[in-house]
């Protein structure tokens, strides 16, 4: 099968079976062991080899695969020390606070379902069946949904995380601040502006959210590097190896979601866009323009405001420990500096256009 | 007192026994000659029956323009010549006459008149099921629009809750699974002697505006202080277009599903993330600028969530939504919701059957017009010994938003909506 190029929704949604399935903190989740006691991400018994031979298959057409600079990759904060200080103090909200953004923001990512694919033979010059471009809608968008959040009787990511939370910190109060975070500020400026009003915006918009969300897993990186460190330490978690095997688990489900997103996107890098008044656009022009306003956007002004967002919170937080100012400065001096890299490696079609 | 309550049953009963005949009489005629009531025949026994229901609430008002504001609000179950009948109690019952106004807001804030007002309209601007509602102009020039309470409300809805109280009662008795509605009953009593406090409308009023007070696209009156009492609201004049006028939504260049999703995110807000919100959002009370700002008026009904209760609405909302069942049976439990066995079983099927509902293909999302009509009749036929007050009230404003998506023909995707917003409304570049 590792060869095929088309497959059925059924195939990419289909899972190997398990010897042992996931409970995690008593609730249910996708995938499981194998009988070696391996952990085994779901849907991957055809979506693991299909996005391989999809990657080959472009390599082979001569085209390269799309790369989201990991440098750009902003930290999270409070940084995995400052989180374990805080723990260490009994101060555990902030630490209970991101956790939970985290597993929401995770169960977000279902979104993706709700895409609209418009008709790709209509707006693609050259051909694309075999492409992962071809299965977008056709298995691969309801497999990311579902590892995100759960489906059926199965819990995802969302679980997950939540999982490591209440096995890590002992069932912890939620704080009651959370869901205004999420949804607190909306987008001022509304919808962006089309960076290309000559070809359908539902094309546009498309790419944006897969390119969005790409750049959103990569970064996802560093929250499970975070997340284990801060997890599996045994002096500030309950439960050491389960939290940390948890995210790690969570880790390993990401791969596809990081792979065939960049597959996809660099299928149409390859390819050539019908402007809806019968002219052409480069593909690789259109793909690298979406990925250097995300990475832009994402690594400038974000990071910083979530930063600003969150430290009078923190400070708040403190104040029930023994000791708040002490705790403080401790906490400021393990603060690490983080500046986004000058470039986002994706000018090209900037200085082009 | 005992004889209008006396009074006030009769009436209620004898209505309702001449609109349950106007259906049944033609329909037995019919019967016996063998065929079936016409649309047009059936449209026209539709419309003396609002005729009738809208007459005996005008009269009665109170509870009962509550019910017929519910009702005109569901476009999506009631026939069009029942809904544009009844619309008219969600902003124009008839006034009662200036002089009475003036009496009330002359005694209410101790002062004549003139000496709060350069003018003052006599005829109302509107009207609804507890106050109506003058258009004025300070001494300092400012606009405002004055609520005034109806003098007779007070006495008025105390007596109609009792009369269905009886009438619960009743209906418990005779229909063998009931759905529970006396705890509902003494809920919607408490929310009505809130509703008629108007200093604590301006106070709810207050903590809705500085939630959104970072968001352009909302907008809630500024509330005059000085010249507001229990009985009197003074507040800064808004206007806009009505929220279900479609047509004249997109005669400004607004998208009403825009608009929609727009007001999602407002509700969303307030009740899932605040956990404060104003829980009446019937046409009447919301409008829309024509720069897509939503206007939010009429902060009696408001209410304030017990702690964590808006992060279990936030995972029920959401598991439906993601289909998730098991995930939706954690939030059941948390929101407080208990079987009459004591076990998980009832709410497992409860799950499996709302996201089997929902998980259709074509779903993204929204929260379908008859989603929340599907849960209770799921609660109703599984036996599910509590439902959560608080959980009632909040399934109300969903079922009363589900209206206005389907007034504006467009679907909210809630889940759009929870994650932030969705697209920002504005018209069309
Ligand atoms: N500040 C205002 N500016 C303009 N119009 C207003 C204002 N406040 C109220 N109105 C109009 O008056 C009507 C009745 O006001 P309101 O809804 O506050 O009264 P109510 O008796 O509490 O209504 P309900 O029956 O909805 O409970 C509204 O539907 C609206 O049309
Ligand atoms: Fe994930
Ligand atoms: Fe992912
Ligand atoms: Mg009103």
């Amino acid at each position: 099968m590792s060869d095929a190029l088309v497959y059925t929704p059924e195939q990419l949604l289909s899972s190997e079976a398990a010897a042992e399935p996931l409970i995690a903190n008593g609730v249910r989740c996708h995938g499981g062991f194998d009988v070696d006691g391996q952990y085994r991400s779901p849907r991957t018994l055809c979506r693991a080899p299909a996005i391989e031979a999809w990657q080959a298959q472009l390599s082979q057409d001569g085209h390269p695969l799309l790369e989201v600079p990991s440098r750009a990759m902003p930290p999270q904060y409070p940084n995995a020390a400052q989180a374990k200080l805080l723990l260490r103090h009994g101060v555990r909200e902030p630490l209970v606070r991101s956790l939970t953004i985290i597993s929401i923001v995770e169960g977000f990512g279902a979104m993706i379902r709700d895409v609209q694919v418009p008709d790709l033979g209509e707006v693609l010059v050259e051909p694309f069946a075999g492409t992962a471009l071809a299965h977008l809608q056709s298995g691969l968008f309801e497999a990311h949904a579902r590892d995100e959040s759960g489906y059926r009787d199965e819990g995802g990511h969302k679980q997950m995380w939540e999982a490591a939370r209440d096995a890590a910190l002992e069932n912890p109060h939620i704080p009651g601040d959370v869901l205004m975070r999420l949804m607190g500020r909306r987008g001022q400026g509304g919808r962006p502006a089309p960076l290309f009003p000559e070809i359908g915006q539902p094309l546009e918009r498309m790419l944006g959210f897969m390119a969005n969300v790409l750049v959103v897993e990569v970064f996802a990186e560093e929250t499970f590097r975070w997340g284990m460190d801060i997890l599996s330490d045994p002096d500030v978690s309950a439960a050491a190896e389960i939290a940390g095997g948890m995210v790690s688990h969570i880790q390993a489900d990401e791969k596809p979601h990081v792979e065939y997103l960049r597959t996809a996107l660099s299928e149409v890098s390859a390819r050539t866009i019908k402007t809806v008044e019968g002219g052409t656009l480069p593909g690789k022009q259109v793909i690298d323009s979406l990925m250097h306003r995300i990475l832009e956007q994402t690594t400038r002004a974000r990071p910083a405001d979530q930063r600003d967002d969150l430290r009078e919170n923190l400070a708040e937080s403190m104040r029930t420990a023994t000791n708040p100012s002490a705790l403080q400065d401790d906490f400021d001096a393990l603060e690490t500096h983080w500046a986004p890299p000058a470039r986002t490696g994706f000018e090209a079609a900037e200085d082009a256009a | 007192m005992r004889l209008t309550r006396i009074v006030r049953s009769l009436q209620i009963g004898w209505t309702a026994a001449r609109v349950w005949g106007m259906y049944k009489i033609p329909y037995w005629l019919k019967k016996l000659r063998g065929r079936e009531l016409s649309e047009s025949e059936l449209s026209a026994i539709h419309e003396r029956a609002a005729q009738k229901t809208l007459d005996l609430a005008l009269g009665l008002r109170g509870v009962m323009i509550k019910m017929c504001q519910a009702v005109a609000t569901r476009a999506d179950i009631f026939p069009p010549e029942i809904i544009d009948k009844l619309k008219q109690c969600h902003d124009a019952v008839p006034p009662k006459g200036f002089e009475i106004v003036r009496e009330i807001v002359e005694s209410e804030l101790g002062k004549s008149m003139d000496a709060v007002f350069s003018s003052f309209e006599p005829e109302a601007m509107a009207s609804a099921s507890l106050a109506q509602v003058h258009r004025a102009r300070l001494v300092d020039g400012r606009e405002v629009a004055v609520k005034v309470q109806y003098p007779d409300i007070e006495t008025i809805i105390r007596t109609d809750l009792a009369n269905m109280r009886r009438v619960c009662r009743v209906y418990e008795f005779f229909d063998p699974r009931p759905l529970p509605l006396l705890p509902l009953l003494v809920e919607l009593t408490r929310h009505l002697g809130m509703e008629l406090d108007f200093v604590r409308e301006a106070d709810c009023a207050d903590r809705v505006r500085e939630l959104f007070v970072d968001d352009p696209q909302v907008k809630i009156p500024v509330i005059h202080r000085e010249w507001s009492t229990r009985r009197v609201l003074t507040m800064e004049l808004v206007g806009g277009i009505k929220i279900t006028e479609k047509r004249k939504i997109e005669a400004v260049g607004l998208v009403p599903a825009e608009v929609l999703q727009n007001l999602m995110y407002i509700y969303v807000r307030m009740i899932l993330a605040a956990g404060f919100f104003q829980a009446d959002p019937h046409p009447g009370n919301l409008f829309v600028s024509p720069k897509g700002q939503i206007v939010v008026l009429d902060f009696g009904l408001s209410k304030e969530l017990p702690e964590g209760f808006g992060l279990g609405l936030f995972e029920l909302m959401f598991s439906l939504m993601t289909f998730n069942e098991s995930a939706m049976v954690r939030a059941f439990e948390e929101l407080g919701f208990r079987s009459k066995t004591g076990d998980t079983t009832t709410f497992v099927a409860i799950a499996r059957r709302m996201v089997n509902r929902s998980d259709t293909g074509a779903f993204e999302g929204e929260l379908t017009e008859d989603m929340t009509d599907e849960l209770f009749e799921a609660i109703r036929e599984d036996p599910v010994a509590e439902v959560p007050s608080d959980f009632v009230l909040v399934a109300r404003v969903f079922s009363l938003l589900s209206g206005i998506a389907h007034s504006l023909g467009s679907r909210a995707n809630i889940l759009q909506a929870m994650s932030g917003g969705g697209p920002a409304p504005g018209p069309e570049s």
